[in-house]
């Protein structure tokens, strides 16, 4: 049970951070598509 | 372990893993360079940057080289809850500010900083007051972050600390020279995605190198009582409290954060902040951990030296390529922050230096541009000097982080209430600051009366960092409630037991004292200020396109009202 605890307390936090770069990398996707259509730099 | 346990990489792979770094990061900005800049994209990126790129930048502006160190010490220091104190209040610092941000860019839709915003609402003494905080804040994180590099260099390889920091210097600077914001916040993206990607590795790496969590259960009894508990006292009151109220001042005292606030399109603040908020807590916190591993497996940082933690762990347990992905992990944070000081310096010094109190509204795009750039190379140059002599920059820091405590409330309460004076606003701020260096220097003997005052004021200032913290997100009937509660608590609890932590009492002493002043004299004032003024007054320095380019630009209407 410990261990289980203790594992999942120190793998949360790369998990959470590979969360939140899938969700960075789509909204750079989708601005870097808008800015092309548009001609315009994505930022 | 000793120094030499650490892996050696050989000049010639130091100087590819640098020039790889730092010229793929120049090759970048290429991708973005336009052929004349204009000052709002050199300074806000046009305040037009979407949600991804914005909750990058953000995450990788607020992670520097001491976040790892820093973090891992906490874990190592205080155990199980450390990184918890050290990485969610530094994450909390981005989430409690984008209420605020939203009310200054509903203010100011086209200010480039806070400080003119404080400008157009009291004048240039209130500004400057901030203005002068945030050059110190950012020079100081120059400074920290060239001496991380050159720190890292010369441990692990052949190469002296003088060469890391100059390297890291002119790296940094030829990046993001011809763009400024614009290239600081495209290489955030691409240094943040490098840096994510490592964090994800790294961490389950070292975790099942030392043997997995199995050894680490049972390293536990290496752990002291107040170690293994999550709820210490003691990492609560010396880790967690002095950065909890550190969480505004930050926030506020900090240019690189409100450039973001001006720069992300304004109806994507809160998500960008939030997601911030997420990343910035999940890499720092994960990354403390391997502070905690180091702890229950019984490592002894080499010297003594805490910063020696993560380097040695990843050294001892992984093959030689997770040390040059660790270097790149560090080299990358440090670069994005430097950036970003470098792109906050050139702004402030841009508009609240020349374009409001030299030019007097009245600049010229081009000059402006100009001294932009002049400013990121003669702060380079101050940074790289500062951090060769490796200065000991501790009292320098508790005086910029007593200042920002300061001017936290008068900041914020300024863009709120309407009868908040420029008087009010600087004399808040200089007597917060007397009374702070009373407190932390000890000037009186803190003992009786005087040691009870100085609990009174700190309590208030605890009750006006809540008070605020639930303004922000509650309104202000929230606010209130909060700020008087939690005030009555502290004034129960806090007098006779905060003597015990004084640099604490004296930080909490800087909110206390700036918001009794602020309020008492705010009070007296019957004047009322019109707010829709400060639209009027902050406007774009770019001249628009079929004007002449050397004219001085277009200043809004009532700028010199």
């Amino acid at each position: 049970m410990s261990e289980l605890v203790y594992g999942t307390y120190i793998l949360v936090w790369p998990a959470l951070t590979l969360g939140v770069l899938a969700v960075i990398c789509g909204a750079v996707i989708k601005d870097a598509v808008q800015a092309r259509k548009s001609n315009n730099n994505v930022v | 372990m000793n120094e030499s346990s650490f892996v050696q990489f050989s000049i010639l792979t130091i100087v590819i893993l640098l020039v790889g770094f730092y010229g793929g990061t120049y090759l970048l900005t290429l991708l973005i360079r336009k052929k004349e800049e204009d000052t709002s994209g050199f300074m806000v990126a046009g305040h037009n940057v979407g949600f991804g790129m914005g909750a990058a930048s953000m995450t990788a502006t607020w992670i520097w080289a001491a976040s790892f160190y820093a973090a891992a010490t906490s874990g190592y220091t205080y155990g199980v809850s450390g990184p918890i104190h050290y990485g969610l209040w530094g994450a909390l610092m981005i989430l409690f500010i984008y209420p605020f941000g939203r009310r200054f860019r509903k203010l100011a839709p086209n200010g480039h900083t806070l400080g003119e915003l404080i400008h157009a609402r009291h004048g240039s003494s209130s500004q400057l007051i901030l203005a002068g905080s945030n050059i110190l804040g950012s020079v100081i994180s120059l400074m920290v972050n060239f001496t991380a590099a050159g720190a890292l260099v010369s441990v692990l390889s052949p190469l002296s600390f003088q060469t890391g920091v100059l390297v890291a210097g002119v790296g940094v600077l030829s990046y993001t020279l011809t763009s400024g914001f614009r290239a600081s916040v495209f290489t955030d993206f691409a240094q943040l995605v490098a840096l994510m990607a490592i964090t994800v590795v790294i961490i389950p790496a070292v975790l099942f190198a030392v043997g997995g969590p199995s050894e680490m259960v049972a390293g536990l009894q290496n752990l002291t009582s107040e170690q293994a508990d999550f709820f210490s006292v003691d990492a609560i009151m010396n880790q967690g409290a002095p950065f909890f109220v550190a969480v505004l001042a930050y926030a506020i005292g900090n240019q690189t954060i409100s450039q973001r606030l001006f720069a992300v399109r304004e109806k994507h603040i809160k998500r960008t902040f939030v997601t911030a908020t997420l990343g910035y807590g999940a890499i720092v916190i994960g990354l403390g951990m391997i502070g905690l591993m180091a702890l229950t497996v019984g490592v002894e940082p080499v010297n003594g030296n805490m910063n020696n933690l993560i380097p040695q762990m990843v050294s001892a347990y992984l093959p030689p390529v997770f040390v040059g992905l660790f270097f790149v992990l560090v080299i990358g944070a440090l670069s994005s922050t430097a950036d970003s000081d470098l792109s906050a310096l050139s702004t402030i010094v841009m508009a609240d230096i020349y374009g409001k109190n030299i030019a007097k509204d009245n600049p010229n795009p081009k000059t402006m541009l100009l001294i932009g750039r002049a400013t990121m190379i003669v702060a380079t140059v101050a940074g790289l000097i500062f951090a060769s002599f490796s200065l000991d920059i501790l009292v320098m820091l508790v005086f910029v982080g007593a200042l920002w405590g300061a001017i936290v409330f008068p900041v914020i309460i300024s863009c709120y209430w309407d009868r908040v004076s420029n008087a009010a606003f600087t004399w808040s701020v200089v007597i917060a600051m007397a009374f702070f260096c009373i407190a932390r220097f000890e000037l009186l003997e803190m003992t009786g009366v005087t040691v009870l005052f100085f609990e009174v004021l700190a309590s208030v200032g605890g009750a006006v960092v809540f008070g605020l913290m639930a303004f922000g997100f509650f309104g202000r009937n929230v606010g209130l409630i909060v700020g008087v509660v939690s005030g009555a608590i502290l004034l129960v609890y806090a007098t006779g037991f905060l003597r015990d932590y004084m640099v604490l009492t004296a930080s909490l002493t800087a909110y206390g004292a700036s918001a009794i002043v602020c309020t008492a004299m705010t009070l007296r004032n019957k004047e009322r200020f019109d707010f829709d003024l400060i639209k009027q007054r902050v406007g774009s320095y770019d001249a628009p396109a079929d004007e002449d380019e050397n004219e001085p630009t277009m200043i809004p209407e009532g700028a010199h009202s």
